[in-house]
């Protein structure tokens, strides 16, 4: 399914989900895609209140560092959503 | 990799070099990707002035941006030193009309669009807000003509029209293609739904599902091609579809552009792609066999062999 030139082992789903669930507790967190480019929707009450951008960021940072480098195994986030509980 | 002190103000002084810095992939005239390529579009539409950096060119910059902007995809647009956001936050921004006042541009002036609202479709739309305490009724018409009714509070930027008795607010970025619109509200599959009717919309390929299309074909209401070559179609195939190959073609450039057209492949990618090029032929009625003829011997019939 992939032919994404990354040096990163393993099921970059998972690795993705578990990221956020880690920077947000409590979050669902769905993730799908493949070959550098992933679909995300997370709901939290986290993001009542917060505006789009923070929502956002908030996000991005937990998986900043699967984005970053000279070969990351994120290599776009295609569709990102973020929903209040 | 936290930021040096001086990455630091190096990067501080490029989102300062111009009022309007955009950071993408490619640069102003030739976007390496989609992303990059809407948000420029819609600054040139704005008719900002503004730079943009090829973040493609310097891998250092790349990921040293990422960490500035706490943001590690691209597009990112600062207007004076701040960062606004990415993308899908400049297309909302856009559709709000927001955008023009962080640009410190003058607003758009949008003309509202003519809508149709039908009686059967007005009652509907009166019984649905009776429902919902302060929401209004929404409009919005994507850049693929895809529509979104719906009830939500009133946005920032919405143009209020009205038709028989109902008072619609549509989108500011989708006035445009809102103009001329019809709104239905008709029988579907699935029991009463809005049907709209949009002028605007060009012609696409439409999917279409194997037990809709075999009750299509049953009908005698489409002609359906296969787009495969031989050696597939040997392998397994649907009897109702004609091969697309040289006569296959000459037959079906002789239909009347309106025909109802299906076209199949594996697995729907080759007919989709073969579809658009009915659409620049005139075609106007092309549908799409999602899924393929793999769909086909899972729905409709499994004596079709899988490949």
């Amino acid at each position: 399914m992939s032919d994404h030139a990354t040096d990163f082992v393993g099921d970059v789903c998972v690795a993705i989900r578990e990221a956020i669930a880690t920077k947000i507790p409590g979050a669902r967190v769905e993730v799908t895609g493949g070959g550098g480019h992933y679909s995300i929707d997370v709901v939290s009450p986290e993001f009542g209140g917060k505006s789009m951008l923070a929502s956002q960021r908030l996000v991005y940072g937990a998986i900043t560092h699967l984005m970053t480098g000279e070969r990351p195994p994120v290599h776009a986030v295609d569709r990102l959503t973020t929903k209040g509980a | 990799m936290p930021l040096s002190e001086r990455q630091r103000a190096d990067f501080e002084r490029r989102v300062h070099a111009h009022d309007v810095v955009l950071f993408m992939k490619g640069n102003r005239r030739f976007p390496q990707c989609g992303f990059s390529a809407t948000v420029v579009g819609i600054l040139d539409k704005l008719a900002a002035s503004y730079e943009t950096v090829n973040i493609l060119e310097d891998p250092t910059l790349r990921d040293g941006m990422k960490e500035f902007s706490s943001w590690p995809t691209f597009p990112q647009l600062y207007v004076k030193g701040e960062f606004v956001g990415g993308c899908d936050i400049v297309k909302d921004m856009y559709a709000s009309g927001e955008l023009e006042t962080k640009l410190g541009v003058e607003r758009r002036a949008v003309v509202a669009p003519r809508v149709t609202v039908s009686a059967a479709a007005a009652k509907a739309f009166m019984e649905a807000a009776s429902e919902a305490a302060g929401d209004v009724l929404r409009l919005e018409i994507d850049e693929q003509y895809n529509s979104d009714l719906h009830l939500a509070p009133k946005a920032d930027g919405d143009i209020e029209v009205q038709s028989a008795g109902v008072t619609l607010y549509v989108g500011r970025a989708s006035a445009a293609r809102a103009d001329g619109i019809a709104i239905d509200f008709v029988k579907a599959s699935s029991g009463m739904a809005f049907k709209i009717d949009n002028p605007n919309e060009p012609p696409r390929v439409k999917p279409i599902q194997p037990n809709a299309l075999k009750a299509m074909l049953d009908a005698g209401s489409i002609e359906l091609f296969d787009v495969r070559p031989d050696g597939e179609r040997k392998m397994a195939s649907i009897a109702q579809a004609k091969p697309l190959d040289a006569d296959g073609q000459r037959a079906l450039l002789a239909l009347d552009k309106r025909t109802p057209i299906a076209l199949h492949c594996h697995h729907g990618m080759r007919s989709r792609a073969a579809g658009e090029e009915l659409l620049r032929e005139g075609f106007t009625n092309v549908y799409n066999l999602e899924g393929g003829i793999e769909a086909w011997s899972r729905d409709v019939d499994a004596k079709v062999s899988r490949y």
